[in-house]
């Protein structure tokens, strides 16, 4: 059964790597969001291998993989809301063109 | 036990594939469906390690999430059907890199740590729905309200963001653009 445990925290490692470069490399705002959401879904899928393998029997385990969902949700709503308010008044969502955000 | 093995690792490889493809393809419509597929893996890792709430919530929230990232990206970008070719990345190397390191070092954590004993059976899924229900409406119901009260706030700020600033300007919350 460890064989299945680590078979599943290897891929949410994979998954957090792809999702790093994919935040760093990608210069299209809704592209950086797709990072994001693949480290996320790296980190779900390490939260549920510890709950069904460690420990099954405290449930506090599934609540946190309901709030990482949560933090997907809210990601995706307010990245998306940003998206819309830099299109209206750039025309593009190129984070290259955002440089006049720099504080 | 075996079965079990194979279909995590199966589901695994293809939430991998579907994630390297979502940065290969030129397309960004393909890379959203892509995503839409890496994210469903994931959902049918969850069922093989026997989280069924979990899996299919995981399936139906990503289903819905990706299908509206699809729409946004055929709304905003310049070359959404990739027929352009254009290169949108940038500091490649060192994104491959800082990808491959964090990769790398969660790997050796992985196999470094002792786990300690795993356990075999886990509990059927009736069983943990209630569980989990109980968890939600006991223990962690301060969670579970704040994670709530989040999602609404994050909707009206996204909402209100999303506002264009004439229409705001209009009721006079803030001056007109030049």
């Amino acid at each position: 059964m460890t064989a299945i445990l680590i078979v599943a925290l290897v891929t949410g490692a994979i998954l957090f790597g792809i999702g790093v470069y994919g935040a760093l490399s990608q210069t299209n705002l809704v592209m950086i969001m797709m990072g994001v959401e693949l480290i996320l879904a790296g980190a779900l899928v390490n939260l549920v291998a510890f709950w069904r393998f460690l420990h099954p029997e405290i449930y506090a385990g599934q609540m946190f993989v309901l709030v990482v969902m949560t933090v997907m949700a809210v990601e995706m709503a307010v990245g998306f809301g940003v998206a819309i308010a830099r299109f209206r008044a750039r025309g593009s969502v190129e984070m290259e063109e955002a440089r006049d955000l720099k504080g | 036990m075996y079965a079990q093995a194979f279909f995590v690792a199966v589901f695994g490889l293809a939430a991998i594939g579907f994630g390297v493809v979502v940065f290969r393809t030129s397309s960004m419509v393909r890379s959203a469906l892509a995503l839409l597929f890496s994210q469903t893996a994931v959902g049918c890792m969850f069922l093989a390690m026997q989280t069924e709430f979990l899996g299919v919530l995981q399936i139906m929230m990503m289903a819905t999430e990706m299908s509206i990232m699809a729409i946004f990206m055929v709304m905003f970008m310049m070359d959404p059907g990739g027929m352009g070719g254009m290169d949108m990345t940038h500091q490649k190397r060192f994104s491959i890199g800082a990808g491959v390191v964090a990769a790398g070092v969660t790997i050796v954590v992985a196999f470094w740590v002792d786990w300690g004993p795993v356990t075999v059976e886990a509990p059927d899924a009736a069983m943990q729905t209630r569980a989990l229900g109980m968890e939600l409406l006991g223990r962690s119901m301060l969670i579970f309200e704040t994670a709530g009260v989040t999602i609404l706030t994050a909707m009206i700020a996204a909402t209100a963001v999303a506002i264009p600033v004439q229409a705001r300007a209009n009721k006079g919350e803030m001056e007109s653009p030049e």
